[in-house]
C-alpha cells in the first residue's frame, strides 16, 4: 500500500478503488447502527413495521375516506402504500446522511478513512426499512388480489433511481452541515415539505391538472415527483410517467453527481471544521 | 519496500488555518459577519510551512519544538486526517497512530463487536480482525465480559480492550503523539512501551513528546519544529541539547501570566509562576545547601471546579524528577485568586538547571485542564557548604542529590 497525498490535486470525483478498499468498514458501520437502532428498543424491529402501517392508516382515512381522491379505482391502501415505501426510506436517508458527519465528529476527527463511507453506510441502514415496507406492499398486494405482472421489473429501476437521489440529497445535507450548522433544523422542514409536493398520498395528474405550466416545471424539479410517479406507474399502472417526470430524473442525477463533487471538496477541511 | 528504502517523503508542506472565531458559520452570526468571514483572506496563519524531510525504513524520527510548533499539525496531515495547503508527501505502507486508541467505540455494543467495529475503523480487514482475535481477546483480559455490553464496563477494562486492538494493528508506519497522552500516565505508559516494541522490529516511527530522554533513547533522528517550520535536524543528543538551550535562554525565575485567557473550558488560569528565596525575594538561581520556593498564583474563575496546580520538575536533560500536588483535601473550591507555594528544603537538587512545567488539574473528576511547558527553571548551584556536595573533579550523578542520614558507627 503507498500513500500519496498532494495539496495540488484537485480530482473532484470519489476514489473508487478507495472506497472498495474500505468495504469492511462500510459493512461494519452499517451493522452498527442496525444492531444499535433496534436492539435497545422493546419493539425492535417491529418498529420498521409499525411506522410504515401507521403512515398508510393515517393517509387511507384522511386522503382515501375524507378526500377522496382519484386512485384510477385502485384500492387506496394499495395506491398509498407505494409512495410510502419509496418516500420513507428518502426521509430517512435525509435524516440519517444529513447529520452523519456531525454524529461521527469524534472519529473524524482523530482518524482518516474515506469520509464518504460514514453517509453511504447510512443509507445502506435505510435499506432495513425499505425492506420491511416492501413486505407490508406485498401483503397489500396479497390481500387485494392483485397479481404481478413482469412491468413490476421496471419498478426496480426506479427504485434505483430514488436511492441514487436520495443519496445524493443525503450527500449535500451532510457536506453542507459541515460548514453550516443550521442546517440540521432545516431537514425536518425538506422532508415534511418533500411530503405535499411528492405525489405520495395522491397521483400526480392533481398537479398537471390544476397548476399552470412553470409550476409543474417547478414541481418536477423535485426528483422524487417524477420518481415516485414512475415508480407507482411501473407497479400498478397508474399515473403517467412521461412528460415532465424527465425532469426529476434529470435533477436527482445532478443532485446525486454534484454532491459527490461538493463532498470531495468539503473532503478537505472537515476535520478542521468539525 | 521501493525508492530505496525511503518509507516517508515529505515535500513542502504547509498548511494554513483561519484564525479564531467559530470554525463552523453560524446564521446567528449575522449574515454580514458570516460573510466577512468567508471572504476576508487577511486572519489566516500558517500552522506549518515549507517542512520537508524523508524517514528511511525501520527509523525512528523523534519531533519535538514548543507548543504550537506545529507538531500535531504535522502529524495530523501525515496521517491523513487533515490535507495539506501546499505540498505533498507519500508513505509506503499502512500507517496507524496511537491518538485513535478506542476510536468508535459503542457503548451499547459488546466487547466482542467493539473489536470488530474498532478494528475495522483503524484500518484492518475483518477477516484480519477475526484471525487476530483470541490474541487480541487475550492481550485485553476481559474475556469473561466479551458479550457485555461495553458501557457496563470499567474505564480500564475499556482502555485495555482498545489498547489490545491497536497493539494488533502491525502498521509499517507507527505515529504517537506523547503531548495527547497527558494526564493518563497509564496510557503514556504503554505508548512508551508498544513504541519500543515497533522500533525495536525495526518498524517506522514518528514519535512526538516533550520528554527528552524517551527521544534521545528510542531516536535516530531528531527534528526541531519552531513556529511552523523545521529549526533543525540531525542526531537526538545535538537537537534536544539545542532545544533545551534555546528555552533556557528564554526563561528565567518568573513567568507572568495575568494577560492569559482562562482555559477555555472555563475552569481557570494560571497568573503568575515565580521561585523565591526564604525571604521572598524572586531568584532565577539558588544554591544546593539554600532552601527555596516555588509560588504559584492562581485563579479559579467558574463554581464548581476544584482546580488546583499540579508541578513537574525535569532536569537538563529531560529526565522527570518528580511531581508534585497538594493532598486532596488541601484545594480551595471558590472562585477567586489563590497562591500555592511549595517550599523545598536544602539539598534536595543536584547541580543542575531544572525546568517546571505545570498541569492545571481538577481532582474529581480527574482531569488536566491544559498544560504549561517548560513554563520557568531554576539554575542550581554547587557550593562548598553542601554537605553532599562531591569530592574535587568527581560528579554526583542522579537527577536529584537529597541529604540523607548515614549513621556510620564501628563494629
Amino acid at each position: 500500500m503507498r500513500i500519496e497525498v498532494d495539496a495540488k490535486d484537485w480530482r473532484f470525483m470519489p476514489d473508487i478503488k478507495e472506497l472498495v478498499a474500505h468495504r469492511d468498514l462500510f459493512v461494519t458501520l452499517a451493522y452498527r447502527d442496525i444492531r444499535v437502532r433496534y436492539s435497545q428498543t422493546a419493539l425492535g424491529l417491529l418498529w420498521a413495521l409499525f411506522q410504515p402501517l401507521a403512515t398508510l392508516l393515517i393517509l387511507t382515512l384522511i386522503f382515501g375516506r375524507a378526500i377522496q381522491v382519484d386512485t384510477a379505482g385502485l384500492p387506496y391502501p394499495l395506491f398509498a402504500v407505494t409512495g410510502v415505501s419509496a418516500w420513507s426510506y428518502f426521509a430517512f436517508v435525509l435524516k440519517e446522511s444529513g447529520s452523519s458527519i456531525i454524529g461521527a465528529q469524534e472519529i473524524v476527527r482523530k482518524i482518516y478513512f474515506p469520509r464518504l463511507i460514514i453517509p453511504l453506510s447510512k443509507a445502506t441502514v435505510g435499506l432495513v426499512d425499505l425492506a420491511v415496507a416492501l413486505l407490508v406492499m406485498v401483503a397489500l398486494f396479497l390481500y387485494y388480489g392483485f397479481t404481478p405482472h413482469w412491468g413490476m421489473g421496471l419498478a426496480a429501476l426506479y427504485l434505483l433511481g430514488i436511492m441514487g437521489a436520495a443519496v445524493g440529497v443525503g450527500i449535500w445535507i451532510s457536506a453542507l452541515t459541515i460548514r453550516f450548522r443550521d442546517l440540521q433544523h432545516v431537514v425536518p422542514f425538506v422532508i415534511q415539505f418533500g411530503l405535499f409536493v411528492t405525489p405520495v398520498a395522491y397521483p400526480a395528474q392533481v398537479v398537471s391538472a390544476s397548476l399552470p405550466g412553470w409550476a409543474q416545471v417547478l414541481y418536477f424539479l423535485n426528483p422524487m415527483a417524477g420518481l415516485v410517479e414512475g415508480y407507482r406507474w411501473a407497479l400498478l399502472g397508474v399515473g403517467d410517467p412521461g412528460g415532465l417526470c424527465v425532469l426529476s430524473f434529470i435533477s436527482g442525477g445532478l443532485l446525486l453527481i454534484t454532491g459527490l463533487i461538493y463532498f470531495r471538496r468539503m473532503e478537505r477541511v472537515l476535520a478542521d471544521l468539525v | 519496500m521501493g525508492s530505496g528504502g525511503r518509507m516517508i517523503s515529505v515535500e513542502g508542506i504547509g498548511k494554513r488555518y483561519r484564525l479564531g472565531g467559530p470554525k463552523a458559520i453560524d446564521l446567528r452570526g449575522g449574515l454580514r459577519s458570516n460573510l466577512r468571514r468567508l471572504t476576508s483572506g487577511g486572519d489566516r496563519f500558517w500552522a506549518l510551512r515549507d517542512v520537508s524531510f524523508e524517514v528511511k525504513e525501520g527509523e525512528a524520527l523523534g519531533i519535538i519544538g514548543r507548543n504550537g510548533a506545529g507538531k500535531t499539525t504535522l502529524l495530523r496531515i501525515l496521517s491523513r486526517i487533515t490535507f495539506p495547503t501546499e505540498g505533498r508527501f507519500s508513505i509506503e505502507g499502512r500507517v496507524s497512530s496511537l491518538l485513535e486508541v478506542g476510536t468508535g467505540f459503542h457503548p451499547e455494543l459488546s466487547g466482542r463487536e467493539n473489536i470488530y467495529l474498532n478494528g475495522t475503523i483503524l484500518g484492518m480487514r475483518r477477516a484480519e480482525v477475526r484471525r487476530k482475535f483470541d490474541e487480541i481477546v487475550e492481550f485485553s483480559g476481559v474475556e469473561r465480559f466479551l458479550d457485555n455490553a461495553v458501557k457496563h464496563y470499567s474505564n480500564g477494562q475499556k482502555v485495555r480492550l482498545a489498547f489490545a486492538v491497536a497493539a494488533h494493528l502491525e502498521p509499517e508506519v507507527l505515529i504517537i503523539d506523547e503531548v495527547l497522552a497527558v494526564g493518563d500516565v497509564e496510557f503514556q505508559r504503554k505508548c512508551l512501551g508498544k513504541m519500543k516494541d515497533v522500533a525495536s522490529h525495526g518498524r517506522t516511527v514518528l514519535f512526538v513528546s516533550h520528554n527528552m530522554s524517551a527521544i534521545n533513547s528510542l531516536c535516530q533522528r531528531c527534528l526541531l519544529l519552531d513556529d511552523g517550520r523545521i529549526e533543525s535536524m540531525g542526531d537526538p543528543a545535538a537537537i534536544t541539547t539545542l532545544y533545551l538551550g534555546k528555552n533556557n535562554a528564554e526563561l528565567d525565575g518568573e513567568k507572568d501570566l495575568s494577560d492569559s485567557p482562562v482555559s477555555s473550558d472555563g475552569a481557570g488560569r494560571f497568573l503568575r509562576l515565580r521561585w523565591t528565596d526564604e525571604t521572598g525575594r524572586t531568584i532565577d538561581h539558588a544554591r544546593v545547601s539554600q532552601g527555596f520556593n516555588l509560588q504559584v498564583d492562581f485563579e479559579i474563575a467558574q463554581p464548581g471546579y476544584k482546580p488546583q496546580p499540579v508541578a513537574l520538575l525535569y532536569n537538563s536533560k529531560g529526565e522527570q524528577a518528580f511531581m508534585t500536588f497538594a493532598g486532596e483535601g488541601d484545594h480551595p473550591t471558590a472562585p477567586g485568586r489563590y497562591r500555592a507555594t511549595l517550599h523545598f528544603p536544602r539539598d534536595l537538587f543536584n547541580a543542575d538547571t531544572y525546568y517546571v512545567s505545570f498541569w492545571f488539574c481538577t481532582w474529581l473528576p480527574h482531569k488536566v485542564h491544559f498544560v504549561l511547558e517548560n513554563a520557568i527553571s531554576i539554575k542550581v548551584l554547587d557550593d562548598l557548604e553542601s554537605p553532599t556536595r562531591a569530592p574535587s573533579h568527581a560528579t554526583v550523578h542522579g537527577i536529584l542529590r537529597p541529604k540523607f542520614q548515614w549513621e556510620i558507627g564501628q563494629l
